[in-house]
């Protein structure tokens, strides 16, 4: 009796030790993203005003802002949307229908799930062996390239994953109306799959619009004004990278200002594209 | 023309040449989707190929030794990956050992212990703390967190450990603040919300009735996670692990503003190293001449290897679980 | 067309009149394992044709063969001939869009696509005909009243098809299958995710459709089928069983297992 008491004790004890190490694990974890977080604004915002938006990156030593870099930040993360996207939805299109049960869909699958995680620096060596020796110079073409490649697995990903939540059912309705697969597929399958993959998009805009390792060796950088999509360009993260690691304050405090902007846009974008997916829920 | 279709909709003439149409437009269709298909296998063959071809020269003139060696000198172009594979591999280890039990025991917090109110904004806070970039991470570890360590942890941790021999040669100073283990924790928080995240989502795949009864003969939440769910889910979470692992080993820069970019195999945790992201990251614009160049690409094929091996053991671990949720 | 004996088992006494469906040695495999087993029977013109049966007798199955929708799915394949006038659709020569276009589908849950009420039925038309906005607005009309659905919906036609109740969203898929004037309705057990009040109506709109379409309908429902069906063929484990007018298979049954079936001995 007092054995099997003290046995239900003990057990008891453990379980309350253990439960408080994850209580303190999930503390941990959250205060130190909450330190990470606290720095960036508190860094950020000291150095946020207009002419961040209004001047180029200035030469070391002194105040400048960070339009160009912004901008080239836009274009590219806009070519690499353009040119990902299609290439990643009509591949998730074919893997969900017209190649649901083929063995090259399952290749596909396992192949585009590697590419999905692949370090981004790999990438950016392969778009320079790609693009930028062949033709001999960086540009913000083999940037947005670079960028584009990893859209294509994000996109690839979310529209199967959307897809193939669609019933069965509907499918069958739009063909049993006569409607050629490739109808049934746009007008019905799309239509029903949309807000899915719109939020797939969206995430892979939050995922490269950070990306710094592929731009490094395809885009550069640029401390001027260019829309040439021909010369090297200048970009957020990039601009980030170069200016904090210099010893100059100017550039530090323009590098946290950037490092703020770069992350209340991701956070934006990924929670406008989980409120998509949120409202689909709940009808 | 539209008066003569409205009078008769049905006509066979018009109707045999929108089936044609159908028919072409499908088979077009088809093609570019499957087309899109290919192109994703024909990336991945591209990335490999290209690495090859690049690395090419580099892995001619050094051969086997490239990896074996130690070397980092582009006057004399001698080049050796043996320092950059020695900081991946052990940045990568130790930000694992941090942040699995962590991540995991935000899992366990998440799924058994939280009040329901809370359980959705802060699973949500977590998935969105994954997207957050790395660069992010890396700067905030730069100006803020090496500092810290500098002037704190760090002298601390030399002082305890100066005597004890073995320890006192793992934490030998001076302390610089950046160096393989701040880039390691570094790593870890990089990857905590990730590993929490997957750790969650496969814990979730846990039929409830399984938990139930397992509560229903008298066990503790805690004899019920770790008797039920963590050996139910054990391929999950080996899977996210290696996905985790994989992105700390490829994790270029988080790492590349932390770790001090020197090229040599020390003792001490706290001396600078360099990881081969860090390197490629670091070097790449620079470098000059083929052969330098030629290295770099070669530490990326190594890194691609590694990461593919790796990657590969974590899809199909992940593969293992869908499928037996989807039974 | 061959003469039929009005004896043969397959043949119900409407035989005389013209078939619009013939089966002919139909067999059906879903990879190896064989669902329908030399299936014969002729469904006649602008009548109601039911098919009953417990769960897994291929009944379902062999309404899928009639339009070949089968087809989405791999490792399915049909063997032997389904006339429909006289023309094999099972041919490798037959245009599946262009069959399905003759011969529509109504299936067991509602299944109105991702749009408006209107575009629902415009939808299909739209495949194969140009025509005018007006013809169209026509079209739409008369469709929707085919289906008794017009009254109901009238209003709110741009409203998205998903928001009206089961029984309308069921009505609507009817609209929309009458909508491409169809010579054949396939009804895949069309009642049986409705409440009682909206089986009824449309039970009562398959009664008015016969007029005009061949109709087919499979139901688990037995007082379903004998309520709107002129002939009803009892299947069982893949094999047509008995095939006959309906209140012949309801009253006196030929076959022992039709008889036990009816009386609820099993399935």
């Amino acid at each position: 009796m007092s054995t099997a008491l003290s046995l239900h004790q003990s057990r008891k004890r453990k379980n309350s030790v253990m439960m408080a190490l994850c209580v303190v694990a999930a503390g941990i974890g959250l205060a130190w993203l909450a330190l990470i977080l606290g720095a960036l604004i508190y860094k950020g915002l000291s150095g946020v005003s207009l002419a961040v938006f209004t001047e180029m990156t200035p030469p070391p030593g002194d105040a400048g802002g960070l339009l160009n870099a912004i901008y080239g930040s836009i274009v590219m993360t806009i070519i690499g949307i353009l040119v990902g996207t299609p290439i990643g939805v009509l591949a998730g299109t074919y893997m969900a229908e017209y190649g649901r049960f083929s063995k090259l869909t399952t290749v596909v699958r396992f192949i585009n799930d590697i590419l999905l995680s692949a370090p981004s620096i790999i990438v950016g060596l392969f778009v320079y062996e790609l693009m930028v020796r062949p033709m001999g110079h960086f540009s913000a073409i083999a940037g947005a390239v670079a960028l584009s490649i990893l859209v294509i697995p994000v996109v690839v990903r979310t529209t199967e994953d959307m897809l193939n939540l669609v019933p069965n059912a509907l499918r069958e309705a739009g063909t049993a109306i006569g409607a050629p697969r490739w109808v049934v597929i746009r007008s019905v399958a799309y239509r029903a799959a949309m807000s899915g993959i719109v939020t797939g998009i969206l995430l892979a805009v939050a995922r490269i619009s950070g990306e710094t390792a592929p731009l490094l060796f395809t885009a550069l950088n640029n401390q001027f004004w260019s829309s040439n999509l021909n010369a090297p360009m200048a970009s957020l993260p990039v601009t980030i990278f170069q200016f904090a690691l210099s010893p100059y304050e100017e550039w530090q405090q323009l590098a946290w200002t950037g490092a703020l902007i770069i992350t209340l846009t991701v956070l934006g974008l990924s929670i406008f594209a989980r409120s998509l997916t949120g409202r689909r829920e709940d009808r | 023309m539209s008066a003569v279709q409205e009078a008769m909709p049905a006509a066979r003439g018009s109707r045999d040449a929108t089936v044609r149409r159908f028919a072409l437009t499908d088979a077009i269709f088809r093609a570019l989707t499957k087309a899109a298909a290919i192109l994703v296998l024909v990336l991945l063959g591209g990335v490999a190929i290209s690495l090859i071809a690049g690395s090419w020269p580099a892995l001619s003139t050094f051969g086997l030794s490239f990896v074996g060696s130690e070397a980092w000198n582009p006057v004399t172009e001698k080049f050796g990956a043996l320092a950059p594979i020695y900081g991946t591999i052990i940045t990568s280890a130790i930000a694992i050992v941090i942040a699995v039990p962590i991540g995991i025991g935000i899992a366990i917090f998440l799924t058994e212990l939280c009040p329901r109110p809370l359980r959705r904004p802060i699973g949500m806070a977590v998935e969105l703390l994954a997207g957050i970039p790395s660069i992010i991470y890396g700067i905030w570890g730069l100006f803020v967190f090496a500092p810290f360590l500098q002037t704190t942890v760090q002298p601390f941790i030399i002082w305890m450990f100066h005597g004890i021999p073995g320890l006192n040669s793992l934490f030998a100073g001076p302390p610089y603040g950046i160096g393989l283990l701040t880039s390691a924790m570094i790593l870890a928080i990089m990857i905590l919300p990730f590993i929490t995240s997957i750790t969650k989502d496969v814990f979730d795949t846990v039929p409830s009735v399984l938990k139930e009864s397992a509560y229903g003969i008298g066990c503790t939440t805690w004899e019920v996670t770790r008797r039920v769910v963590i050996p139910y889910t054990r391929v999950g979470i080996m899977g996210g692990v290696m996905l985790a692992l994989g992105r700390a080993l490829g994790e270029t820069m988080a790492v590349t503003f932390v770790i001090g970019n020197a090229h040599r195999i020390s003792a001490s945790l706290f001396a600078p190293a360099t990881t081969i992201s860090a390197t490629i990251a670091n070097e790449f614009t620079e470098a000059v001449g083929d052969l330098y160049t030629s290295s770099l690409v070669a530490l990326g094929l190594i890194l691609f290897i590694i990461t593919f091996i790796i990657l590969a053991i974590a899809r199909y671990m992940l593969l293992r679980i869908d499928s037996r949720a989807g039974a | 067309m061959k003469p039929m004996l009005s004896t043969d088992l397959n043949v119900p006494d409407t035989a005389v009149e013209k078939a619009k469906i013939e089966v002919k040695g139909l067999n059906f495999y879903y990879g190896q394992s064989k669902a329908l087993k030399d299936i014969n029977l002729s469904l006649p013109e602008r009548s109601v044709t039911a098919f009953i049966g417990p769960s897994g007798c291929g009944k379902s199955t062999l309404l899928r063969v009639l339009n070949r929708i089968y087809e989405l799915y791999p490792k399915q394949s049909a063997e032997g001939q389904v006339l429909l006038d006289g023309k094999n659709i099972l041919d490798r020569s037959q245009d599946l869009n262009l069959l399905r276009t003759k011969i529509g589908m109504v299936f067991q849950k509602p299944t109105p696509f991702p749009m408006s009420i209107y575009e629902n039925i415009a939808f299909g038309v739209r495949l194969y005909e140009k025509i005018s906005k007006a013809e169209m607005d026509n079209r739409v009309e008369s469709a929707l009243k085919r289906a008794a659905l017009w009254n109901e919906v009238k209003d709110k036609l741009n409203a998205s098809g998903q928001s009206l109740s089961g029984g309308q969203q069921q009505r609507l898929c009817i609209a929309r299958t009458v909508a491409v004037k169809p010579e054949v309705i396939l009804l895949d057990e069309p009642a049986s995710a409705l409440d009682p009040l909206s089986t009824a109506k449309i039970e009562e709109l398959i009664d008015e459709l016969q007029a005009d379409y061949t109709i087919v309908i499979v139901t688990h429902n037995m007082q379903q089928a004998a309520r709107v069906s002129r002939q009803t063929a009892f299947m069982y484990l893949g094999e047509l069983v008995e095939f006959d007018r309906t209140e012949k298979i309801f009253t006196s049954p030929h076959e022992k297992r039709t008889q036990d079936y009816i009386t609820g001995r099993f399935g």
